[in-house]
């Protein structure tokens, strides 16, 4: 396997840090030497924070206000057999 | 290749309350008088990851609000100090599946075809034109709605992994808790949501008639 299939074969464990340290500086040494798996590289990570920031939305303001209540509620009415 | 989505395996209702916690030692149990301010600062990502789910604000709130009172009620059973945001989305997700997979008691199976790797890399450095460093440059096209859709189009069992890591920021070991899947399937979920993904954000893009299909 070349060192590029190798890179591209562990690119999201890479990018997540979730490998062992042996493995993630033998594809950091590979990256040092290939521009086209540094930009494959940075073109992931690029995307994972964009699905980061856009997959995130705002509650509507009142949903802290109803969770309040509901434990309010389930605290009166007594102990849950749980 | 064939996924099977056995997440509808995981815990039912009854579950919740004794969601492992893997103590070894007699420890801090929660007091359930702090649930509010513990859990409350939980509720905004809980309630994004309710709506990546169930697509609709209504559901998410229905979810969110049911996660809490589960969570309320087995606050007890919570080993304080351990992962109090990774016990919230297990209970979410448990919700979330009992609450809309109830009637589907067999795993449905989603087939995703095979996908290349960096699959939307490829894609657009083949467009004519393309210089160096272009892809990464070309990611700017997608709008905030276009990663949304690409997102929520994925099948649920991938949908979750890529939601958990990606936006949530769980490690895989967090994921595979979550889920109750070895880490493996959390892997190979995840890797190929992302690539499928990748498809549907490149599907867009030749929709929106922003790049040139490649034959």
């Amino acid at each position: 396997m070349s060192g590029c299939e190798h890179a591209v074969e562990y690119v999201y464990q890479y990018i997540d840090d979730e490998m062992t340290l042996t493995r993630r500086s033998r594809i950091t040494m590979h990256l040092k030497r290939c521009t086209k798996c540094t930009d494959a590289f940075e073109f992931e990570k690029k995307l994972r924070a964009k699905i980061e920031s856009c997959g995130k939305s705002q509650p509507p303001p009142e949903l802290f206000d109803h969770l309040r209540a509901l434990i309010q509620q389930e605290r009166n009415t007594g102990d849950p057999d749980c | 290749m064939l996924e099977t989505a056995d997440v509808g395996d995981a815990p039912t209702d009854d579950d919740v309350c004794g969601v492992a916690t893997g103590r070894r030692y007699p420890a801090w149990m929660a007091d359930q008088a702090n649930f509010e301010q513990d859990a409350m600062e939980y509720a905004p990502q809980l309630y994004s990851a309710a709506l990546r789910m169930t697509r609709n604000p209504a559901d998410a709130e229905d979810v969110v609000q049911e996660t809490f009172l589960k969570a309320y009620r087995g606050y007890d059973s919570f080993e304080e100090g351990t992962n109090l945001k990774a016990w919230l989305y297990r209970i979410l997700t448990n919700t979330y599946i009992n609450k809309y997979r109830k009637a589907q008691r067999r795993p449905n199976e989603v087939e995703l075809g095979e996908l290349q790797d960096l699959y939307l890399y490829r894609r657009l450095g083949e467009q004519s034109g393309a210089t160096e460093s272009a892809e990464t440059t070309a990611l700017e096209m997608f709008v905030d709605e276009d990663i949304i859709e690409a997102i929520e189009s994925l099948p649920e069992n991938f949908r979750m992994p890529v939601l958990y890591a990606d936006v949530e920021g769980f490690s895989y070991k967090e994921i595979a808790e979550i889920l109750d899947v070895p880490i493996g399937t959390v892997m190979s979920r995840l890797h190929r949501g992302r690539k499928a993904l990748q498809r549907k954000l490149w599907n867009l893009a030749v929709e929106h008639g922003l790049v040139e299909p490649t034959p």
